[in-house]
């Protein structure tokens, strides 16, 4: 579903050259759950953002389906983030002062949804990730597992076949993690999304199904190493 | 995302910093006020105006006067120097002297052969009158004015002259002759006028016909038919070196097509006349008020202009501040033109509330100095609003208020569309 080929990304700043993913070659089926560790700064977020559409790579491609990111227009980019793809972050990134109910349409909003299909969807997200009755709450006024879990029904509201997380535990307690890493892994055991976690939680990593083991810029290995993948490689 | 949904959210994002775009909307408010009083002004003159230069009406009516030396010399300003020039002698054997702006009545005669379809052309009698009686009553000096026929004053009641020795009353005269001014119609006048050499004074006694309604000539002026006219004058000016010399006539056209007059004009300027219908001596003065309105209008652009920078200011720190959010917004898919459109709305939402209150207030204000005025400094100008408020005027200020809210905007929305959403989200 989401493959790389020779995936490189270099940033540059003051006139230095970093480079931060030197040729990644990874491939994520349908329905996988998979983790993306290493050391911070071993290039997982950036990795994150180029399988997310989010930015672009300086070398190599990537693909979601069988089409290649480069070859889209930015139209089209930005309706497969829209559409395909929901996001959890670590900073939450929710808006205070409006209610958690406007923070969780967000992205059917900017797909131009009619306010009569927001309602039945927003609230049956927010069910799911139990904060049915908390609807018109303002999400500043909710504690911090709570804006996660809004934030993950934000993810989902759309219906999408991707979820990335970036550290969507990195800001919780550990308890309050188990329950955001329980919810996540939910999605991809009963509603078949393809969930994509950056973390350096081991215990989350270890949740999911398939663990992506950066270190500088380059993949350390793939653990539990899908048989089916090698197969893939050798034809 | 929808226009509306746009729009909706453009206008939560102005009141999560109320003090702010209240700052922003007062500057606009005031650019946007002073821009309706302004042009405002600018009506309420040309309303004025109106109600006193179309107090008569004449469409077949030409005004004439000789061309000034100087414009005969078409200098395009009239304080240079002047030649002079020796005197002419027309096809008639008229005798033109090129430096005076006199008129003899043998040339003016001799134009009525020389234009096609001309009624009638009288010239511009002068005449003075040393008092106005009605039925023996309380003397009132007064002046005299001449309507030549064509020529439509209006009235408030009774008639145009059907003869001669007629005469039609201003308003204020006739009151402290009748209040009920119905009742001078059909009443004789009696003016008195000095004549001859002697400035011996006749009086003589004349029919009012009507009583004319007020405008800027007709408040003190009363008129009489082109033949009492011509015979007041004789006798006035009999022994006069400049009998019979006029600096201005009129001309009467048998019709009152554009194509006629337009003919007229230009062959009367051939001839070194300037023939001015009452259309175009509106027009000049309606140019006029056009260009202080302008001046004036001006100034209130400047203060938009200087509420605009505010908005570019508002705007350029709520991308800042919400540098996160847009990171997200694009992060979820909101396409750049979206991101540029919610915040160029933002930037009209503005302008559009302060112009709404400048209008608002414009026209609560220029309404309580209108009644504060008239009953005050302006008692004297009946009829006279300084503020004047149309409707499509207030509704361009509107347009062009948002119009330069929307310009304002474009900078720091274009800003806001290219952001990079990592970048963004990353932003502290």
């Amino acid at each position: 579903m989401l493959e790389t080929q020779g995936l490189c990304r270099t940033f540059t700043s003051d006139a230095i050259d970093y480079e931060v993913l030197k040729g990644i070659e990874i491939t994520i089926k349908k329905g996988e759950s998979v983790a993306i560790v290493g050391k911070s700064g071993s290039g997982k977020s950036t990795l994150m953002h180029l399988l997310a559409c989010l930015d672009e790579p300086t070398s190599g491609s990537v693909s979601f389906e069988g089409r290649d990111y480069s070859r889209m227009s930015e139209k089209q980019r930005d309706r497969l983030r829209n559409e395909k793809f929901g996001f959890v972050f670590q900073q939450f990134f929710l808006n205070g002062r409006e209610t958690v109910y406007e923070n969780v349409v967000l992205p059917m909003r900017i797909r131009g949804a009619s306010e009569k299909d927001l309602k039945p969807r927003a609230l049956e997200a927010l069910e799911s990730v139990g904060l049915g009755d908390k609807s018109e709450k303002r999400a500043k006024d909710l504690s911090g597992g709570e804006k996660q879990r809004v934030c993950i029904a934000r993810a989902i509201v759309g219906d999408p076949d991707v979820v990335f997380a970036d550290e969507p535990t990195g800001n919780l307690d550990s308890k309050t993690s188990r329950t955001i890493e329980d919810l996540l892994l939910d999605l991809n055991r009963e509603n078949g999304i393809t969930v994509v976690i950056v973390t350096h939680d081991e215990d989350l990593a270890r949740k999911c199904g398939r663990t992506i083991d950066l270190k500088d810029g380059r993949v350390r290995g793939v653990e539990p190493v899908p048989a089916e993948l090698f197969a893939g490689r050798e034809q | 995302m929808r226009l509306w949904d746009l729009a909706r959210t453009a206008n939560r994002n102005l009141l999560r910093a109320k003090l702010r775009t209240f700052l922003t909307v007062m500057a606009i408010f005031v650019g946007a006020f002073t821009l309706c009083m302004t042009n405002g002004i600018g009506d309420g003159l040309r309303n004025y105006v109106e109600l006193q230069v179309k107090t008569f009406e004449g469409d077949r009516i030409l005004f004439v006067r000789k061309k000034f030396p100087q414009e005969m010399e078409e200098q395009i300003n009239n304080t240079g120097p002047v030649e002079y020039k020796e005197t002419s002698v027309d096809e008639r054997g008229n005798e033109i002297d090129p430096n005076s702006v006199m008129v003899s009545l043998e040339q003016i005669k001799g134009l009525e052969s020389d234009l096609p379809e001309v009624r009638s052309i009288t010239p511009a009698f002068r005449m003075s009158a040393e008092y106005i009686t009605v039925g023996g009553g309380k003397k009132y000096t007064v002046g005299l004015g001449m309507l030549s026929e064509g020529l439509v004053q209006k009235l408030e009641v009774g008639e145009m002259f059907d003869g001669s020795n007629q005469i039609i009353l201003p308003i204020h005269l006739a009151r402290a002759f009748d209040e009920n001014v119905q009742n001078l119609v059909g009443q004789d006048a009696t003016i008195a006028y000095r004549a001859g050499q002697e400035r011996d004074l006749k009086t003589r006694d004349l029919k009012v016909v009507g009583v004319a309604t007020k405008g800027m000539i007709s408040n003190t002026n009363a008129f009489v038919d082109a033949d009492t006219a011509r015979s007041i004058y004789d006798e006035q000016n009999a022994e006069s070196p400049n009998y019979n010399n006029f600096q201005n006539f009129t001309v009467q056209l048998e019709r009152a097509d554009d194509e006629l007059v337009g003919s007229t004009k230009e062959k009367l300027e051939e001839k070194g006349f300037v023939a001015m219908g009452i259309e175009d001596i509106e027009k000049r003065t309606y140019d006029a008020i056009g260009i202080l309105q302008v001046g004036l209008n001006l100034f209130a652009l400047v203060a938009l202009l200087a509420a605009s920078f505010g908005i570019i200011n508002t705007l350029v720190i709520a991308v800042m501040e919400r540098t996160k959010e847009i990171g997200l917004q694009k992060a979820l898919g909101m396409g750049r033109f979206r991101v540029f459109l919610l915040f160029a709305l933002e930037s009209v939402l503005i302008g559009f509330w302060g112009a709404m209150l400048g209008i608002v207030s414009a026209v609560g204000v220029g309404t309580a100095a209108n009644a504060f005025l008239s009953s005050t400094y302006l008692e004297s100008f009946e009829g006279f609003s300084l503020f004047a408020f149309k409707p499509l005027a207030l509704g361009v200020v509107l347009l062009l208020v948002c119009v330069i809210a929307f310009l304002a905007g474009v900078m720091p929305a274009i800003r806001a569309s290219r952001l990079n959403p990592i970048e963004a989200l990353r932003y502290e």
